[in-house]
């Protein structure tokens, strides 16, 4: 054997055991899960502290919080990607902020937690809410969104700019009018793809959301969101069976969000 | 003698501490193709970029003399550039439709000096897709996306894309530097026919081509506009030595 084929043979087995050990997790999850998943199960409200019922009003917070936490965030992060990538001047000033957007986006997220718990729920009294929960993942996102749409935006040729520019239309014109569309699904792909991240997120909601069983029906409402509801089943030993279940749901989504940024991504192309 | 559009007077320009035009002097006719060769890195495309003022979109750079387009001074401070680039259309070198359909390539400029009326954008994408000679193979393909034309179309309908801003100038940079041989002897025959109708002014890295659409050529060097005249002249009886050596092919 030569040496290309011993590397040829290495780089198999790892991808295999990657591979593998994704499986594996999967696996273990869903086949611990699936029985225990039924209409009923996504439907019906918890009952008996998560013994028994469903999960509808969990995966409804879910719902509630990840959306308000990317309404919150996604405007924010396009402001800012337009302006860090189009308006900024070139220069340290610019490096060192975006250095420092990429230092936030790698903060561990219970930082993140930790502040908006001190701030959101302890200081502003607004106690573990929708509020509290959303802001706090929405400035978790941020920097990772911002950073996604700042590439989408920089992929966009420079040649359409100068098109848009030579045929007298202005900056703004020329971003509103051409580098946003064309950076399109970029964006969207992010959004995404931060989606699926802030959905996982656990730490960071259960100090800032809370974990009571509530459905949500104001802004200031504390709720449990599936991750947050995988934890206290399995930690406090309420139901391991519907942890796996719940867990498994949750994969399911995810798994979706991910495949969605992909095959839309693939659409877009296609059509050029 | 055609009237002169645009005069440059001592015009000199820099990229950061790189100084890349030393005092330029010309004057440009109305309604004629001037030509500008040299090679590469001679600073004639920096030169046409200064006449729609593109060289503002690049950090960091100078503009120092006279350019006057229609006896306007077009680095004078109140200027509007948007309306000196309505005025001015450019082409570049490779063909860059916006990914969006043909129809809204061409009625991107008009629609974004605000023109709605739908009857009236119909109308000057028809004309402008005509005067580019395009019309006829894309009238039924309006609504289908631009990036799926052959390069030579693409460069066609760009032309169309400027034209339909209703500009008096159009500048060229290496425009058929992209393209087969067919597709650029297309674009020149056109080139001659919008010279009835608009200033060009045409950057080439092709001799032949200067000589068979323009009337006037410009010879760059290093920064320098080392001359000017008839092209017929240039071609045939040039005054100075390295447009001589240049245009025989002893460099460049």
């Amino acid at each position: 054997m030569n040496k290309l084929k011993i590397w040829d043979f290495i780089t198999w087995v790892c991808i295999g055991l990657v591979l593998a050990v994704l499986l594996l997790v999967i696996g273990h999850v869903v086949v611990s899960g699936i029985r225990f998943i039924n209409l009923k199960f996504i439907v019906e409200t918890t009952s008996n502290a998560g013994r028994s019922g469903g999960i509808r009003n969990v995966i409804s917070a879910t719902i509630y919080l990840t959306l308000s936490a990317l309404l919150l965030a996604v405007p924010v992060s396009i402001a800012a990607a337009i302006y860090l990538q189009e308006y900024a001047r070139k220069g340290r000033l610019l490096n060192i902020l975006v250095s420092g957007i990429e230092t936030l986006a790698g903060v561990p997220s219970i930082v993140f937690g930790l502040f908006g718990f001190n701030i959101f729920v302890t200081l502003l009294g607004w106690s573990w809410s929708l509020v509290s929960g959303a802001i706090t993942l929405a400035l978790m996102g941020l920097p990772i969104l911002t950073r996604t749409i700042m590439e989408a935006i920089r992929a966009v040729p420079r040649s359409y700019r100068d098109a848009s520019l030579a045929l007298g239309a202005g900056q703004w014109t020329t971003i509103v009018r051409v580098v946003l569309p064309a950076a399109f699904s970029g964006i969207i792909t992010g959004i995404i793809l931060s989606m699926g991240r802030i959905i996982g997120e656990t730490a960071a909601v259960f100090l800032t959301f809370g974990s009571t069983l509530n459905s949500i029906s104001s802004i200031f409402d504390s709720g449990r969101t599936m991750p947050v509801h995988v934890y206290i089943l399995s930690s406090e030993s309420v139901s391991i069976d519907n942890a796996y279940a719940t867990a498994t749901i949750l994969l399911v989504v995810i798994i979706a969000l991910n495949g969605l940024a992909y095959l839309y991504q693939g659409i877009t192309k296609k059509r050029g | 003698m055609n009237d002169i559009q645009i005069r440059i007077r001592d015009l000199n320009f820099y990229y950061g501490e790189f100084q890349a035009l030393y005092g330029i002097n010309a004057d440009i006719e109305r309604k004629a193709v001037t030509a500008l060769i040299g090679p590469s890195g001679c600073g004639k495309s920096t030169f046409l970029r200064c006449i729609n003022r593109m060289n503002d979109t690049i950090d960091n750079t100078l503009v120092e003399g006279l350019l006057e387009v229609n006896d306007e001074n077009i680095y004078s401070a109140g200027l509007d550039v948007t309306e000196l680039r309505k005025k001015i259309g450019m082409v570049f070198q490779r063909p860059n439709p916006f990914p969006m359909s043909i129809y809204d390539n061409v009625a991107y400029g008009p629609r974004v000096h605000g023109i709605k009326n739908k009857a009236k954008l119909d109308e000057l994408v028809q004309k402008s897709l005509e005067q580019a000679h395009l019309w006829v193979e894309v009238k039924d393909r309006l609504y289908k996306n631009a990036l799926g034309l052959s390069g030579g179309q693409q460069q066609r309908l760009v032309i169309a894309r400027s034209l339909a801003v209703e500009p008096e100038i159009l500048l060229m940079d290496e425009p058929t530097s992209a393209l087969d041989p067919i597709a650029t002897a297309k674009l020149e025959d056109l080139v001659q026919k919008l010279a009835k109708e608009y200033t060009v002014i045409i950057v080439t890295h092709n001799m032949q081509q200067a000589a068979r659409v323009s009337t006037k050529t410009a010879f760059f060097l290093n920064g320098y506009l080392i001359e000017m005249d008839e092209t017929s002249k240039i071609f045939t009886a040039p005054k100075d030595q390295r447009t001589e050596d240049y245009i025989t092919g002893r460099f460049g």
